[in-house]
C-alpha cells in the first residue's frame, strides 16, 4: 500500500509538470488551429536559458522561470509573426510542417552553439532536496513544480474566462470574421496567444534544469506527451489538459511499477488511442 | 567586348562539358593525390550525440597523427606521414542520429556513392549491426570501436573488427568482481542482482550476458528493468529496484539516462551496496564531473581514464590533439577505442602492402598489432573480429577520479564499500 501511494504521488508530480508543458500548446490548438511542432524545442530553449543564467550569472532556476518565460514569449510571437502568419488561410499541413522546419532549426542551432553535451546545474536552491511525509518521499524541486503549475494553469484559465482579453480570445477562436467584425484586432489576439503559449511552456523550461539534464534532444519527448495530453484533454480545454496529463502521469507511472517500466509509454500511447477512439474530440472536447 | 563575353562563355562550356565527360571531379583529383577515404558513422545528433562527436573526433585525432610526422608521440605511423609510401586517409563523416536504419542507409551512401574505401563506427551496437552487414556484403572492412554488444562478433563476418571489449566479456569481470567484494569485504554478503538497461540491442545484450554471468557465478537476478531511452522520467524504474532491493546493480544505461538515473536513485534515497556499469554515461567524464558527488561511489569497466596515465603512457601526446578537437574533454574508454581502430587499420594496410579488402582482412587476422593506446598494449583478433587481447580495469568513481580498485594487480586504490547512502554523503 505504501508503494502504491508513493508511486501515484510521483505519477500525479510528474502529470503536473506535463500540465505546464501542454499547457500553451493547449492554448494555441485551441485559440488558432495550428498544431506546433516546435513545441518540445520551446521547452529545450527555456531549459537552456535557465542553464546559462544559473552557469554564468548564478541566477537560480526559480528566478530564471521569469526570463525563460519572458524569451519564450518572445520567440513565440516571432515565431506566429515569420512563419504562422504566412500559413493562414493556407492548408492546415502548411503550419504543421512549418513548426516542423522550426523544431529542427532550434534543435540543431542548439546543437550547433551548446555542443550534444549535457548539462546539470548543481548548487540550486531546490536542489535534490526530499522531505519525509509518514512513509512518504517527496521531492521538493517536483513539488514546487507542481505548485508552480497549479499557479500558471489557474492564472491562465482565469484570464480567458473572465477578462476582455481572455473573452476576445474566445471570440477569435469561435470565429475569426464575426470577432473582427465586433472590432477585434485579431492579427493581435494571435500574436498574443503564441506569446502567452510560448510563455507558459518557458516556465516549465525555466524550472526544470533543477532536476533534469539540459541537451538538444530534452525536449522531444514532452512535446510528445504534450500533444497526447491537448489531444486527450479536449483541443483548447484548459481544464480537460490538466486532466489529461495528470492521467497520463499516473498511468505511466502505475504501468511503469506494476506492469513494466518499459511498458510505461506503451500504455500511455493506448489510452490515448483509446480515448481518441471512444472520444475523438478528448474528454473535455466541444 | 559583346563577342569577348561571348567567347568566355563559349570557353566555359566547353571547359566544363570537358570535365563532365571525362569524369573530373574532386573524387577523382583525390584518387590522383593518393587517398584512401574512411567513412564514419557516428551519433552526431540525437540522445547520445555527445559520445558520437568524441568517436568522430577520436578517429580525426589518428587520420592527423598518421598523415602527418609526430616524432613526439610513440605510437606506430607517427614518424612518417601516410601509410604505404605516401597515401593519407581521408575521412568522410556521417550522422547516424543513433538509428539503426540511418545508419544503415549511410552505410549505403557512403560506400556506393562517396566509393570509400572502409568503414569505422558505429558507438551504437543497435547501428554497428546492419552498417556492417552493408559493409560485409560489399567486401568493405568495417572497423568498430566502442560498439560492447558480444552479438557482434558472433556472426563470423570475413570483414568486420572489434577493438573493445564486449559486454560478455564484462559480464563476467563484474561477477568476479562481487565475488571478491563478497571474500574480502566483511558482512558483504552479496547474493541478489539487479539489472537496469536501456530498451536497445546494446542494453538488450548487455542484460542477457548479465543474467547469464549471474547465473555461473551463483547470483540470482532478482529485478530486470529495461527502461526507454530519452525518458522523461525514471522514477518506476528506480522504485522497482529499490522495491526489490538487490544487493547489487549492473547498469546499461548511456549518456543523459545514466545522469537521471542516478538523480533519481537519489531522490528515492535508494543505494544498493554495489553498482557496476557497462561502457555508459558511467564513463563518461563530463557527466561525472557535473554530477559532481553524487556520482561518487559507483563502479564500471574502464579501457581508460584521464588518471590511467600512469599504466598508458604513451596516451598524454595523442590525447594532447584529440583535446584540441573536443574543445579540452579528454579521450574515455569508448572515444579511444575509434581512435585505436583506424591505427590498427593503418597498420594492416601498411603490413599488407596492398588495399584489397581481402589482403588487408587476411592480415588483420594473422598478426598481433602494438598498440600503445590499449590497457594490454596489443590487440589481435579471434575469428569472428573480436580483440581477444581487449582488457578493462574496474574503476570506482571516488572524489570525482576514476580510481582502479579491480583486479588487484592494477589496483591504486582500495574500493569503498558498500556504496555510502545518499543521506551520509
Amino acid at each position: 500500500m505504501d508503494t502504491l501511494v508513493q508511486v501515484l504521488l510521483d505519477g500525479m508530480l510528474n502529470g503536473m509538470l506535463y500540465a505546464l508543458v501542454a499547457l500553451g500548446l493547449c492554448l494555441i490548438w485551441g485559440v488558432m488551429d495550428v498544431i506546433n511542432f516546435a513545441h518540445g524545442e520551446y521547452v529545450m530553449v527555456a531549459m537552456y536559458v535557465s542553464y546559462w543564467l544559473g552557469f554564468l550569472a548564478k541566477v537560480d532556476p526559480l528566478i530564471s522561470i521569469f526570463a525563460g518565460g519572458a524569451f519564450i514569449f518572445i520567440l513565440g510571437a516571432l515565431t506566429y509573426k515569420l512563419i504562422i502568419h504566412y500559413t493562414v488561410g493556407k492548408p492546415p499541413l502548411s503550419a504543421l510542417l512549418a513548426t516542423f522546419g522550426l523544431a529542427m532549426l532550434l534543435k540543431n542551432l542548439c546543437l550547433n552553439r551548446f555542443t550534444p553535451n549535457f548539462r546539470i546545474l548543481s548548487d540550486t536552491w531546490l536542489g535534490d532536496r526530499t522531505f519525509q511525509l509518514g512513509f512518504l518521499i517527496v521531492p521538493v524541486p517536483q513539488l514546487v513544480t507542481a505548485v508552480l503549475a497549479l499557479l500558471v494553469i489557474g492564472l491562465i484559465f482565469y484570464m480567458i474566462r473572465s477578462t476582455r482579453f481572455g473573452w476576445a480570445v474566445q471570440a477569435t477562436a469561435m470565429d475569426k470574421e464575426a470577432a473582427e467584425l465586433m472590432g477585434i484586432n485579431t492579427e493581435r489576439i494571435y500574436i498574443l496567444v503564441f506569446g502567452i503559449g510560448g510563455a507558459t511552456v518557458g516556465i516549465a523550461g525555466g524550472i526544470m534544469p533543477t532536476y533534469l539534464a539540459v541537451h538538444p534532444e530534452v525536449g522531444t519527448m514532452f512535446g510528445l506527451i504534450a500533444f497526447i495530453c491537448v489531444a486527450m484533454g479536449g483541443f483548447g480545454s484548459i481544464p480537460g489538459t490538466l486532466m489529461a496529463a495528470i492521467l497520463v502521469g499516473v498511468v505511466e507511472a502505475l504501468s511503469g511499477y506494476y506492469i513494466a517500466p518499459v511498458f510505461k509509454y506503451v500504455a500511455v500511447f493506448g489510452l490515448y488511442l483509446a480515448v481518441v477512439f471512444l472520444r475523438p474530440k478528448g474528454i473535455f472536447g466541444w | 567586348m559583346v563577342h569577348c563575353k561571348a567567347l568566355f562563355k563559349l570557353l566555359l562550356v566547353a571547359v566544363v562539358s570537358a570535365g563532365l565527360v571525362l569524369g573530373v571531379s574532386p573524387g577523382t583529383t583525390l584518387a590522383q593525390e593518393k587517398v584512401i577515404k574512411i567513412g564514419t558513422i557516428f551519433p552526431l545528433t540525437g540522445p547520445v550525440a555527445l559520445a558520437g562527436q568524441r568517436c568522430k573526433a577520436a578517429v580525426e585525432t589518428a587520420a592527423e597523427i598518421i598523415n602527418n610526422k609526430y616524432p613526439n608521440i610513440k605510437v606506430p605511423l607517427a614518424n612518417q606521414e601516410g601509410i604505404l609510401g605516401g597515401y593519407k586517409i581521408v575521412l568522410v563523416h556521417t550522422d547516424s542520429q543513433g538509428k539503426p536504419d540511418v545508419g544503415k542507409a549511410e552505410a549505403e551512401r557512403l560506400i556506393n556513392q562517396e566509393g570509400v574505401w572502409g568503414l569505422i563506427g558505429s558507438y551504437n551496437s543497435s547501428v554497428s549491426m546492419p552498417a556492417s552487414m552493408v559493409a560485409e556484403r560489399a567486401k568493405k572492412i568495417f572497423m568498430c570501436g566502442a560498439s560492447s554488444s558480444a552479438a557482434l562478433t558472433q556472426r563470423d563476418l570475413k570483414f568486420f573488427f572489434r577493438t573493445a571489449s564486449t559486454d560478455e566479456v564484462e559480464s563476467h569481470e563484474f561477477v568476479e568482481v562481487l565475488k571478491w567484494l563478497n571474500k574480502t569485504q566483511k558482512k558483504a554478503n552479496l547474493k541478489t542482482l539487479g539489472i537496469i538497461y536501456e530498451n536497445s540491442v546494446f542494453g538488450k545484450h548487455a542484460a542477457e550476458e548479465a543474467k547469464k554471468a549471474a547465473a555461473k557465478g551463483g547470483f540470482n537476478v532478482v529485478a530486470d528493468v529495461p527502461f526507454n531511452p530519452g525518458a522523461t522520467n525514471l522514477d518506476s524504474e528506480v522504485q522497482t529496484l529499490k522495491s526489490k532491493n538487490p544487493d547489487a546493480l549492473f547498469g546499461a544505461v548511456l549518456g543523459a539516462d545514466y545522469s537521471l538515473m542516478v538523480k533519481t536513485m537519489k531522490k528515492m534515497n535508494w543505494t544498493p551496496k554495489a553498482s557496476l556499469n557497462y561502457c555508459s554515461g558511467y564513463q563518461d567524464p563530463v557527466i561525472a564531473k557535473q554530477l559532481g558527488d553524487d556520482a561518487n561511489y559507483f563502479m564500471g569497466s574502464t579501457g581508460y581514464s584521464p588518471q590511467f596515465a600512469d599504466i598508458m603512457p604513451a596516451v598524454a601526446e595523442v590525447e594532447k590533439i584529440f583535446k584540441t578537437k573536443t574543445g579540452g574533454v579528454p579521450y574515455d574508454s569508448d572515444s579511444i577505442q575509434e581512435t585505436i581502430a583506424l591505427f590498427v587499420l593503418a597498420q594492416a594496410i601498411e603490413k599488407a602492402k596492398s588495399l584489397d579488402p581481402e589482403v588487408v582482412a587476411k592480415t588483420l587476422y594473422a598478426n598481433t598489432w602494438p598498440s600503445p593506446l590499449s590497457l594490454a598494449g596489443k590487440v589481435a583478433f579471434a575469428p569472428g573480429g573480436q580483440n581477444k587481447l581487449a582488457l578493462s580495469i574496474i574503476t570506482q568513481l571516488q572524489g570525482g577520479e576514476y580510481k582502479r580498485v579491480f583486479p588487484k594487480e592494477k589496483a591504486n586504490t582500495k574500493v569503498i564499500f558498500p556504496m555510502k547512502p545518499w543521506d551520509k554523503r
